[in-house]
This record gives C-alpha cells, structure tokens and sequence, in this order.
C-alpha cells in the first residue's frame, strides 16, 4: 500500500514546518506532496480529490488540526483518509482527544525521518489489515 | 563555524518566518496591554511561541525550545483563564519575547543560542505555577564592590558582574559569555529608573554590536509575482524563436515587406516583454514596508516605559513596498528616529497636562508612494525644536560659525541636528542624546539615494521626512556633456537647470558666483572637479543641491536624461564615480558621485572668474 506514489497533503501554518515534513516524506520516497496552510485550506483542497495522505499539524487559525480531523470523518468521501497528526504537544488528553477523533497515528516534534518512517509503516499495516 | 551543517537552508527559512512571526507577537504584547483579558489575542501569542517552538526543535535548539514551551504553558493558563495577566507577568514575557529574538541573533550567526537567565525562566515557571512577583531584581549596591574589584584587576569581570547581576554563575564560556557582556551592559545602564529585568525589547536595537549580525540572504515573494516572472520570460523565448525564424529567412534572401513587416513587430514585442520582465523581477525584491514597522510600537513601548512616558504609536501604510535591502538598511535610521522622539520630542504626561495636551502622546510612523518615490514620516506632537535653540547649541559646540548661523534660515537651522556631534539634550540619557545617531541616520538615508527633511512647530512637534527611490537598481540621471564626453549625474541632486551667462558671474572672493533669485551660489566647473584642463567656457550651469550645500556645476552641454541601469564597479571603483551605466548608443557613462568628487577636491572654494571666462574671452 506504501505506493510512492501516493499524494500526501501537509497542513501547518508555518511554512518552514511544511518544508521539513516535505523533505522528510521525500526522504521517504513519497515526492507527491501538496501543502496547505491551514485546515479550512486543507479541506477545500481535499475536497477537490486526489489525495492518499494527509499529515496534519495541531495548532493553526481558522480550522485547527483536530477540526480539519473531525471534517474528514464527517465527510463520507473523504472519511477513509489516513490523517497523521503532528504536534509539539505529547499530553496524553491530547492524545487520547486526537484517537477519538479518529487519527491514523500521532507524531510529536521534531522527529527525524525514522520515526516518521515507522509511524507511516503502521498506517499502512493497518490499512492493508483492513483492506484483506 | 556553523552548529548547522547540512541545515542552513532551514535555518534561512526559519528564521525569517519566525523573526515575522515574532515581531507579529511583539505587536500583540502591545495590544494585550490594553485588553488583557482578550481571549483571542491570548490564543494568537500562544500560537507564536508555540509554533517557533516547533521549529526550533528541529533545529535542535534545545534551550529556544525551553524557553518557548515555558512561554507557552503561561499563555496556556492565560488563556484558558486559569491565571489574569499581572504587569509581573507581562514583564516575564516581554523578557521572555526580548530573550527569543537574541537567541534568534546566535541561529542567524549558526550558533546555538546559550540558555535563557535562570532567573527569567524562574519567573516564568513561578508564574505558570501561580506564585507572582518573587522576581527582584538584584539591588545595584551589590554590583558596585564587584565592579570596583574586578576593574582593580585588568579589566571589567564580565563573569562576576553578570553573577552579580543575575545571580547565576555562567558555567561555559564561548558564546555565554558573549551573552553575558550584552545583558551586562544594559542592565547596568538600565539599573536606576527601570528594574534590571526590564530589558529594551529588542536587542538588536542597540546598534553598534560588533558588526556580527548578518544579512538574511533569502526573501519571500509572492508566488503569483513569481509565476508572471515565469510567464513573461516563457514568452521571452518564444518570441526569440520567431527572431531565430526571421533571422534565417532574411538569411536566405527573403526580404520581402512582410518579412520586415514581422520582424519589426517582433522587436517591439520584445522591447515590451523585456521592461516587462524587469518590472517583475523588480517587484519580486519589493516587501511591503509593514514588515519593517511592525517591530517598533514594541520598541517604543518599551522606551517610553522606561522614561515614564505615555505614548501611542500609529502606523500607517504598511502595505507600501519597498525593496528589501532598503528595508534593512532603514531599520536603525527608523529606530534613531522613534528614539529621539521618545526621548526629547515627546514630554512627561505631567508637562502634557500642564501644556493642555493629552497625557498619552502620539507619535505616528507612516509610509506612502509618492511618484517614483517613497515617503517615511517620523512625526511626534512633542515639544518641537527652536531654530534659534538649535543654532545656539550648534554654535556652543563649534560646530558652526557665528557668520553661518547668521546666515541660516530655519530649514538649515533644523538641520543641524542632522551634524555629527550634535545632541541638543542637556543631560545625555540612556535612550539617545549621545550625539551619534542622528548624523548616522543622514548617512544611512543618504546611502540609498535618499534624502531627509525636517519639519517643527515648537510646541507642536515634529516631523522628520524621508524619501527614497523605488528602487536600488535604476537611477534617474541628467547626462551632461564635456567636449564629447557625457557624464551622468544623480537627477536627485539636480535642482535646475540654467544657463550661464558671463556678465551674470560675479567675483566674490576671489571665486565666481551668480545670483539666483537672491541666492549667491558659487560655480565649480566640472571640468575642474574631475581634474580637466577646461577647453571651453561652459555655456550651462546645474543647480546642484547637497544636504550640506548647493551649488552650480559648469559644464558644456546637455544630452538630455534617462533612467540608467547601474553596472556597479566592484573591483575597480575610481574615487567620484558612483558607477556606470550603458546608454541606447551602447556607449558607456560614468555615473559621478558629486559628493565624492567635492570632498576629494579638498576644497569647494571654487575658480576665479578670471580662469572661468578666460577661454570665452579668447574665443570672442
């Protein structure tokens, strides 16, 4: 399922965030990237289709991370999207709000390409465990 | 050498978004001020520290990112209402804002920035927890023994005084210490009227820093400008294909009208495209001006704290663009400018009331495009200034004559503030009143071609004027001529043009003068600036305006004006040449600098009217 060419979609306010998560996921060897800067953007653009992956920061204006989360399971067609949640925050009711809303995987920052490596595989297991 | 390896283009782009971001904060810190309890204001500078936080973990910058997270939990509490901002608090975190941007200053040199002062991080962990106003500042008694100790020995102990003053030992040495000398300086400066934590907001501000603050080299740019760039020099290339077409018809013996016809229409397209593609790539370098401005009101907060002043600062036009290394080059002559107005335009609420102002006083910061200019006001309703105080002092100083101050009208008169080693203030405090500044701040303005004027009502304030060009890279010029050779001059120096009459010339010791409308204005011959023999008598004079002085440049002839692009010399720059430029004929002009060439000359006295004329009278 890790197809490399799958389309992520990164989302943060803060460009420099979203050229690190860039470079890592290129790294990775996913190149198919698109960013947005915050969740209301990253909606709209998700809506216009196309995307496998969404990588979310928390903490941004208008539509925060947990929002945009919300959205995409609200939207049926949009629902089965893994949506990785990164923030600097490694509280466990952060977590545990973020799990109920139905993330994919949580990451913390910084993190290095490993740990965004491993934190990807997972996802992937468990969508490929869901697709057999 | 860079803690940076390999990171550098991050650490580029980090730090512009955040040094925005941070200034964005700062401004709002001013704002919270007023509305405490403005829930969304709390949420926004959470957001900022929180969002630098994150950055700067991937940087490794341990000790921002303490720092930040400390922050954060703060404005955490405060805006989840668990905790009210207190002055104690607020003091904490324009403390904590101020540190950020000076560890900002170890990223942009590629060093890690050393750790935040215990103590600040002290008041922000009390604070967080609830416990407010255990931050004392250290009594300044206690520094006086280590001061006089230290300074027995070889030198000032910049370990021990920082001790002194913080109450931390600082373990490591390399940039620590560095830290250490600039907290020490200021809080030692500071130490009576303000408290020793009450740190100016940016430190940066202080200028003069060893030169180690480095240029940020990348810039952001609208993709859209960049997109038009992409466009216009796509259509570049394809018109050039039609000339490649052209060019082998022709070739081939195919001269027919319509041919020609064709390849008129596709030099024209190319002459549009082309000033089309520099307008573009010009506007890429342009940054609107609120980037520069949003910095201040903090800073004038913070000085006007600590002189006991009320005062409100109000910009306006920040949308106004600018290119961007002129941003950076006006950033201290600005902050001279606020400085001085904080400091001597503006007085105490107490004067205020007795003079039947309002106690809080405006000082207002505003950009505008006026033509191919840009406008800055600096403008406070201070106390204005007296040209006669003004030329008293100046003449106390020795700065000027007695005949000179005769002579001066009121536009001079304020000028002189403008002079090095001028400084009107009786007492030279913390804030500005060295005397240096104000002459750095001409300098600075006259480096980008730019010009400054005063404006002031005693009583009713002041105003300070800047203007600019758009732009670095194309420069209005007047092309005069000497023989046969042309030679441009910066058409911002030109006041008018006029010709020279002999019996119009007047010999006024010993040196030719004319009268124009009532001004007696002394005649330099080009020729005689460049170290020329002078073959004719010159026929046209230009009114050349300096800061410090006017007068008429005697030269052969005009061959009109235009808009040169600057090829600078670097390697090779010949004292009074500014530059060159190529004109339409593809001849190449030497752009004066006038400036340059006065001051070389050594002096401007001038020639005999004698030698001016003598070659007029030998061809008559």
């Amino acid at each position: 399922m890790s197809d490399p060419k799958m389309k992520f979609l990164v989302v943060d306010d803060f460009a420099t965030m979203r050229r690190i998560v860039r470079n890592l996921l290129k790294e990775l060897g996913f190149a198919n990237v698109d960013e947005a800067e915050d969740g209301a953007v990253a909606l709209q653009r998700l809506q216009g289709g196309g995307f496998d992956f969404v990588v979310t920061d928390w903490n941004m204006p208008n539509m925060d991370g947990l929002q945009l989360l919300q959205a995409v399971r609200a939207n049926p067609a949009l629902a089965h999207l893994p949506v990785l949640m990164i923030t600097a925050e490694a509280k466990k009711e952060n977590i545990i709000a973020a799990a109920q809303a139905g993330a994919s995987g949580y990451i913390v920052k910084p993190f290095t390409a490993g740990t965004l490596s491993e934190k990807l595989s997972k996802i992937f297991e468990k969508q490929n465990a869901k697709a057999a | 050498m860079s803690d940076f390896h390999g990171m550098d283009d991050l650490l580029q782009d980090f730090l512009v978004e955040a040094t925005d971001l941070l200034s964005g904060v700062d401004n709002k810190l001013v704002d919270l001020e007023r509305a405490p309890g403005d829930r969304a204001l709390l949420n926004e500078i959470f957001r900022g520290f929180h969002t630098i936080k994150g950055g700067a973990g991937f940087l490794h910058a341990a000790e921002l990112v303490t720092l930040c997270h400390l922050t954060e939990n703060l404005f955490d509490k405060l805006r989840n209402g668990e905790l009210e901002v207190t002055p104690e608090i607020m003091d904490a975190i324009l403390d904590a804002t101020a540190t950020v941007r000076h560890m900002f200053g170890y990223l942009e040199r590629g060093v890690q920035p050393p750790g935040a002062e215990a103590h600040l991080l002290q008041d922000l962990k009390n604070a967080v927890a609830g416990q407010v106003g255990v931050a004392v500042a250290v009594p300044a008694v206690a520094l006086a023994p280590v001061m006089a100790e230290s300074l027995a020995a070889t030198g000032p102990d910049w370990h021990a005084l920082h001790a002194a003053v913080t109450g931390v030992l600082i373990a490591n040495n390399g940039p620590a210490s560095r830290a250490a000398n600039v907290y020490v300086a200021e809080a030692s400066s500071t130490a009576f009227g303000r408290r020793a934590t009450d740190k100016p907001g940016n430190i940066q501000m202080s200028g003069r820093r060893e030169g180690e603050r480095v240029r940020e080299t990348a810039i952001r740019v609208d993709t859209a400008r960049l997109d038009q760039v992409l466009n216009l020099s796509g259509e570049i290339g394809l018109t050039k294909n039609r000339l490649n077409a052209l060019r082998s018809d022709i070739l081939n013996g195919k001269q027919d009208g319509e041919t020609l016809q064709a390849l008129d229409a596709a030099v024209s397209q190319l002459d549009l495209l082309v000033s089309d593609l520099q307008n573009a790539v010009m506007k890429t370098r342009m940054q609107p001006v609120g980037r520069l401005f949003q910095k201040y009101p903090r800073i004038v907060r913070d000085l006007a704290r600590g002189l006991g002043k009320e005062i409100e600062v109000e910009l306006a036009g920040e949308d106004t663009e600018i290119d961007k290394t002129m941003i950076e080059d006006l950033s201290d002559p600005i902050i001279h400018l606020l400085r001085n107005a904080v400091d001597h335009g503006v007085e105490t609420p107490s004067e205020r009331l007795a003079l039947g102002k309002p106690t809080k006083a405006q000082v207002r910061l505003e950009a505008h495009q006026e033509g191919d200019h840009i406008v800055l006001l600096v403008s406070d309703d201070g106390r204005g200034m007296n040209p006669e105080n003004l030329r008293a002092k100046a003449l106390e100083k020795g700065l000027i004559t007695d005949e000179e101050a005769n002579m001066m009208d009121e536009r001079q008169s304020l000028n002189l503030v403008l002079l090095p080693g001028f400084s009107t203030a009786a007492q030279v405090s913390d804030v500005s009143g060295r005397g240096v500044g104000m002459d750095v701040v001409k300098t600075n303005i006259q480096k980008l071609n730019g010009a400054i004027e005063i404006r002031s009502t005693p009583g009713k304030g002041t105003t300070f004027t800047i203007s600019l060009p758009l732009t670095l890279a194309i420069l209005p010029v007047l092309l005069v001529r000497l023989g046969e050779q042309p030679f441009a001059l910066p058409l911002s120096m030109v006041r008018e043009i006029l010709p020279v009459q002999p019996d119009e010339i007047q010999e006024i010791g010993g040196r030719a003068t004319m009268v124009v409308r009532g001004e007696v204005l002394s005649i330099l011959p080009l020729a005689s600036l460049l170290g020329w023999e002078q073959v004719n008598a010159p026929e046209y004079g230009v009114l050349m305006q300096t800061a410090e002085s006017s007068f008429i440049l005697a030269i052969d002839a005009f061959a009109g004006r235009e808009d040169a692009v600057i090829k600078s010399l670097d390697d090779f720059r010949p004292k009074g040449v500014a530059g060159v430029t190529t004109l339409s004929n593809g001849q190449v002009v030497l752009i004066l600098d006038i400036k340059e060439l006065l001051a070389s000359r050594g002096d401007t006295r001038g020639v005999s009217r004698q030698a001016l004329l003598a070659k007029l009278a030998e061809a008559a």
